[in-house]
């Protein structure tokens, strides 16, 4: 093992932030796999509880139709949470140690790890997007994790990269 | 570049870099190999299974032998893309967990120990989604999968996820342990 005396390492918190994303991307990509029929009949039964929220009109063909949708856009949401749990952990990981290595002044680190951090919580958005078209009806639900989970966090990691780029342009001038 | 006292970085192993490095060579080059050889694979795939119409449950009509082996085809084609996927995103889990094992960990034991449970389980698993194609002609389709499942998927699998919490409860004691210092 050796030991760099050079390359400075983000807050353990960041680091910690990231790897959490890592494993519950990767813990929520096991569920999918092994646990398929029981989430499957938990968000059938989540339906179930909110006709209201489904707009049910008492006709089964209908009935069925919107409860197979809202039960696809549930495991969509948890698909998609697996998807970026992964990939968005690294970006939060591997952006992090550039601010840490690359970006002077503590106060412009301390922004750029804020902004990333909130970033790196951008794939709980879909989690709640399952869960809130279950809850809340599926488009209900939808515009809800999208307009206030998923678009601000996407902003806050859209943002902090944009700061890593500029902080990274501004060093090399 | 650092300040004094700045938190560092500690390299992990050469083996673990190289075992991830050539986890996402061995994506790239599968990614290319779909690409460059989709005609042959297809046909190397269709044949194994028409030469096992039993484990295919092939009845000899065509009309519905093809919809049989059109499916088989697409999860055929689905195994090599998600190995594709898997092992270029493990490679780098595997570089970013293990420079943190090796950063955080201090005692010697359970940082080998992380370090070789995130490196062996992030670089085995996607090679279950190989397996699984490859399996697929010779075994038929849930065969195929529940071989790939509990001689792959589930252990290694199961070596990232318990190492990676592992080393997240680390890092959160570590944190609660330098603040009570």
């Amino acid at each position: 093992m050796l030991m760099s005396a050079t390359v400075r390492r983000p807050p353990l918190a960041v680091v910690l932030v990231a790897l959490v994303i890592l494993a519950l991307g990767e813990t929520a990509g096991a569920a999918m796999s092994r646990l398929k029929p029981e989430i499957q009949r938990y968000a059938a039964a989540r339906v179930a509880a909110n006709p209201g929220a489904h707009g049910f009109s008492g006709s089964a063909e209908y009935d069925d139709e919107v409860r197979e949708r809202a039960i696809f856009t549930a495991e969509a949401g948890l698909s998609f949470f697996h998807l970026h749990g992964e990939g968005v952990g690294l970006v939060l990981f591997f952006a992090s140690a550039l601010v840490a290595a690359l970006v002077p002044g503590q106060r412009a680190r301390g922004a750029l790890y804020l902004l990333l951090t909130l970033g790196g919580l951008f794939p709980l958005g879909y989690l709640a997007y399952g869960a809130a078209a279950l809850e809340l009806g599926r488009d209900a639900g939808i515009e809800l994790a999208e307009r206030w989970i998923l678009s601000p966090l996407g902003v806050s990691a859209i943002a902090g990269l944009a700061g890593l780029w500029l902080a990274l342009a501004r060093r090399r001038a | 570049m650092t300040e004094p006292d700045a938190p560092t970085w500690r390299v992990p192993p050469r083996w673990v870099l190289l075992v991830a490095v050539l986890s996402i060579v061995a994506a790239e080059v599968g990614g290319g190999s779909m690409a460059r050889y989709k005609v042959e694979l297809t046909r190397w795939a269709r044949e194994g299974m028409l030469a096992r119409p039993g484990v295919h449950g092939l009845v000899g009509v065509r009309d519905v032998d093809e919809r049989i082996l059109d499916e088989a085809l697409v999860k055929f084609d689905a195994g090599l893309r998600l190995f594709h996927m898997h092992a270029e995103g493990m490679g780098l889990v595997i570089i970013a967990t293990s420079m943190v094992a090796a950063t955080v960990i201090r005692h010697a034991a359970a940082r080998r120990a992380i370090i070789a449970l995130l490196t062996t389980g992030g670089a085995g698993y996607p090679v279950g989604y190989l397996v699984w194609s490859a399996l697929i002609p010779s075994h038929g389709l849930e065969r195929a999968k529940t071989l790939a499942e509990w001689l792959i998927w589930v252990p290694f699998g199961s070596a990232t996820i318990v190492a990676l919490w592992c080393l997240a409860g680390t890092v959160a004691w570590s944190m609660l342990a330098r603040r009570r210092a």
